[in-house]
């Protein structure tokens, strides 16, 4: 919890951003950003040279934080800040404050107090709030994706999803039985190997506007052990996170729902572990997807895109949307491609990838746009069904995000779409963000919830 | 080089026949007289093979009329793309010793444009086949285009025409084998460009470590083959004193086994075009000249072979470049940006360029992000990307636009030396890589393209028979016509 105070209390570490050096301090201190100097033991400056923009005093945020060391009370100097930096840095250090003790018996740390410091706080309040939805967004996608492949089972993370209930949510979740009568072939052969069976759920915010939702599709694969074509031990574990999507999804949903969003919204969120066993589907295998297309199974580790399938196809068919936006960890080949920096964004709407990646810049996740060209489409031709799902491995290196967006288009029925591949940023890879290092980022919910506070919420665009 | 005329249209008295229909139209020109000739026969034939001119359709018909062998008829669809027609016929009409094609419908420049596109696809890589029967070679020798205007369609067909021996040269270059094409064979062949009237300068190690390209030599050093660095000078402004040249600057490394980082077995053998960057370049020199093009242009190649031999360089090896910065070599397979690092530091002294353009088959991970489609395009220039970009989609060389930036080039750091030469394993590989290059550009307006996924095609198209594409030279020869000259 953040606190909004005129002073600090007492025993706080105060936590003071400091602009320009002016005059160097004799330490060689000059405000820059990433230097931080212990000026007593009750506070610290910390650079912030250059911040002006919202999201660059959340990263000041979070350098406050990650200079705080172990204190488990600090204040941040905000005093004399404009109100929209000042939440910009209390949003960056709730951000990077966040961690996941839940799971410890033993020293699990009490969530950090923070207190933001600030002239007058009651002009403070409504944007605050505001920001507090989207935190509470992200902070529910991070426990999502913290949490281990046999904790948050698909049944659990269902049970979760229910929950949501209590904030106005609409949720629908679909068991095995309900996606055999719609043929969601896609997501019931990648979650029959499992003795955990899969769910398709759907979240619903009604808003205020009558109009057709945006729809937000998520990959959510609990664990991804590759099924049949398993995948190498090592780094196996971070297959937890391999539902990232799915909680970004989710996330977004809460932070609509949290700040009484206008705007209609549906998030369509498919939800299965892949797993090995006697049962599981093989590479060679032929599926019927829900929108009646046939697909060859080439590798059952390239799991994302048929679960996806289904539900771009139950979104796009079922609500008829002003636009699709799927979320996912997609590929490796993405990492790539643009490596822990940036995610993909591919799509079939010009428009709607400008604005996606517009909102992205706006909370420090950024996107870069890649092709989805003829050849790839051509590369997925299959000898016995529609389409395969994936070129098969020993052909030389692949564009596989390439690929996967290539299947997906498929399943978008020719509404505005847009695919954002989140492999290799879901997790923190350094400590210079606004998650700390090797924890989750939550990455998409801050973004949609720009996007649609930006682009979907004008009465007039209707 | 296949040899192609330009004449008035009228029904050939031998070999074969091309009409490019265009979809639901009347048979004009020398369909028309052909069909009247045969008292409608082409007419009751079109309909009984069921031929409607749609993109992509063909039909062939033996020895229809006189002495015409053969008859294909080549769909054009709505909109006619000249250049791709005259490719796809080729492999059609390539057993007949010569051939005509009409272009009745299409402009005099649409008709040069197709006859560039048979010109490109023509290109066959045959040097080492010694035993081929005659009846497995192609005998095309002879293609007239018939067209009204057959003086504008030759005018305009003359600098195409040297565009195409520049691919032509590129093409030679990156198919030849590397016990063949080495460093020294590069450079020779180079200077034999000085007779499009480039000046083409040649140094040699001993030059080379003169001017401190410890980065480049360091590659070069597990070779016996000596390395060259090859400046190809295209003086088009006429000018005594040039104008601020445009720099094209090209990787070739005539064989790169990974060197003491080696590369496994699988695949090896591609390794021999390599040098496709430094290829594209001097095609890209011989086309400008060729084409007597109004510019001053500078076109600079790095050649090396990256060996593992006994006195090979080393992981943990640190290097000193041209420019002074220092290197940790980290995997001595990442050696295209060390060559391109010194060349493109002489390239900035020496010349005060205009802008930079380098290119490179510098990273694998380049295919595992856009595939062989795109080319990756890093810069730091937005106009010069943008006229990149659009000069490639209209020769359909397509580059795709990559980041660069702060986060990515922090992980080239180096706890020993100013940088590394890779950074933080397979991801964003490309991207790294050009930010390493970035390194040595001082904030020249630059541009990198990333051509290991374009540099080989592994099967045919239109205008590029399976085999070295020359990527890039087309772009960039476009590139300087639509922006630089005059």
């Amino acid at each position: 919890m953040l606190k909004i105070r005129r002073a600090p209390s007492k025993g706080a570490l105060l936590l003071r951003p400091i602009l320009e050096g002016g005059a160097p301090h004799a330490s060689g201190f000059a405000g820059r950003p990433g230097e931080m100097l212990e000026i007593s033991p009750r506070e610290r400056w910390i650079g912030a040279a250059g911040a002006s923009s919202p999201h660059e005093w959340e990263c000041v945020g979070a350098a406050c934080i990650a200079a705080a060391g172990e204190a488990p009370r600090v204040a941040l100097d905000a005093r004399g800040l404009p109100v929209q930096f000042a939440v910009g840095l209390g949003l960056g250090a709730m951000l990077r404050a966040w961690r996941f003790e839940r799971l410890k018996s033993r020293d699990a740390k009490p969530p950090r107090r923070i207190e933001l410091l600030v002239d007058h706080p009651c002009h403070l309040a409504a944007p605050w709030a505001r920001a507090e939805a989207a935190l509470a967004g992200a902070a529910f996608a991070r426990e999502l994706v913290a949490e281990p492949g046999n904790h948050l089972t698909p049944r659990e993370f269902a049970h979760r999803l229910r929950k949501l209930r209590a904030e106005g949510i609409e949720v629908t979740v679909l068991g095995r039985k309900a996606l055999r009568r719609l043929g969601a072939g896609g997501l019931l052969a990648v979650g029959q190997g499992s003795t955990h069976p899969p769910r398709m759920v759907i979240l619903r915010w009604k808003g205020c506007f009558q109009a057709p939702p945006i729809a937000f599709i998520g990959k959510g694969i609990c664990f991804d052990t590759g099924g049949i074509s398993i995948k190498g031990a090592a780094g196996m574990e971070a297959m937890r996170a391999d539902m990232a999507g799915a909680a970004a999804g989710a996330g977004a949903m809460l932070a609509l729902a949290r700040r009484r969003s206008p705007c209609p919204a549906v998030a369509v969120l498919a939800i299965a572990e892949n797993a090995t066993s006697a049962q599981a589907y093989r590479p060679g295998d032929v599926l019927r997807m829900m929108n009646g297309m046939s697909v060859e199974v080439v590798d059952t580790d390239a799991e994302g895109r048929l679960v996806l399938a289904d539900a771009l196809h139950l979104a796009g068919r079922r609500f008829r949307p002003q636009a699709l936006i799927d979320l996912a960890t997609l590929t490796g080949s993405v990492v790539t491609a643009l490596g822990h920096h940036r995610a993909g964004i591919f799509g079939n709407d010009a428009a709607l990838g400008a604005a996606v990646t517009a909102a992205g810049e706006v909370v420090g996740e950024k996107l870069w746009p890649l092709p989805i060209g003829e050849r790839h489409r051509e590369d997925l031709k299959s000898d016995i069904a529609d389409i395969k799902q994936c070129v098969p491995a020993g052909r030389g290196p692949q564009p596989d995000a390439s690929h996967a967006a290539a299947f997906l288009r498929e399943f978008a029925g020719g509404l505005p779409w847009a695919h954002l591949d989140i492999a290799g940023v879901e997790t923190a890879e350094t400590s210079e963000g606004l998650a700390a290092k090797d924890t989750p980022t939550g990455f998409g919910v801050r973004l949609l919830d720009a996007l649609v506070e930006r682009h979907f919420e004008d009465p007039h665009r209707l | 080089m296949l040899d192609i005329a330009f004449a008035k249209p009228a029904l050939p008295k031998a070999g074969a026949l091309v009409l490019p229909l265009a979809e639901g139209a009347a048979l004009t020109g020398l369909a028309a007289t052909l069909d009247a000739a045969m008292e409608g026969g082409l007419t009751r034939a079109l309909e009984a093979a069921a031929f409607k001119g749609k993109k992509g359709q063909s039909a062939t018909f033996w020895a229809p009329h006189g002495g015409i062998t053969k008859l294909v008829v080549i769909g054009l669809g709505e909109t006619p793309d000249a250049e791709k027609t005259g490719g796809s016929m080729i492999p059609m009409i390539s057993g007949e010793a010569a051939a005509m094609v009409a272009t009745d419908g299409l402009s005099a420049e649409q008709a040069a444009s197709l006859a560039m596109g048979a010109a490109l696809r023509s290109y066959r890589f045959d040097r080492y086949r010694t035993k081929e029967k005659a009846e497995d070679k192609p005998k095309l020798a002879k293609l007239t285009i018939a067209t009204v205007d057959a003086s504008a369609a030759k005018t305009a067909y003359t600098p195409m025409k040297a565009v195409v021996e520049g691919v032509f040269l590129t093409r030679d270059l990156v198919s030849e084998p590397a016990n063949i094409l080495t460093p020294v064979e590069f450079a020779e062949r180079l200077k034999g460009l000085e007779k499009l009237g480039l000046g083409v300068e040649v140094l040699g190690p001993k030059e080379m470590k003169k001017l401190g390209f410890g980065a480049l030599l360091g590659v070069a050093q597990g070779s016996i083959n000596e390395p060259r660095m090859v400046v190809m000078k295209w003086n088009g402004s006429g000018k005594k004193k040039m104008d601020k040249p445009l720099c094209f600057i090209g990787k070739g490394v005539t064989f790169d086994t990974g060197g003491i980082s080696i590369k496994p077995a699988g695949g090896m053998e591609d390794m021999k075009w390599d040098m496709a960057g430094a290829g594209t370049v001097a095609g890209l020199m011989a086309a400008l000249a060729g084409r007597k093009a109004q510019a001053d242009v500078i076109g600079i190649v790095g050649l090396v072979e990256n060996m593992p031999g006994h006195n090979a360089q080393r992981p943990g090896d640190v290097v000193t470049s041209a420019s002074g910065q220092t290197i940790e070599v980290i995997n001595t397979d990442a050696e295209g940006r060390l060559v391109l690092a010194d060349v493109i530091h002489y390239a900035i002294e020496k010349f005060d360029p205009k802008f930079m353009v380098d290119l490179a088959t510098l990273t694998g991970a380049i295919i595992v992000a856009l595939g062989h489609e795109h080319a990756g395009l890093f810069a730091n220039d937005e106009e010069l990307a943008a006229r990149i970009t659009a000069a490639g989609n209209s020769v359909g060389e397509a580059a795709w636009r990559m980041p660069l930036g702060e986060a990515y080039d922090k992980q080239i750091k180096s706890d020993i030396a100013d940088m590394k030469n890779v950074g933080g394993g397979r991801a964003g590989g490309s991207i790294t890589a050009a930010c390493f290059i970035q390194r040595f550009v001082q904030g020249r307006p630059w541009a990198h393209l990333d051509i290991a996924g374009t540099a080989w095609a592994t099967k045919d198209s239109p205008t590029i028979p399976k085999g070295a594409s020359a990527y890039g030279v087309r772009m960039l020869d476009r590139l300087v016509a639509d922006h630089y000259e005059g």
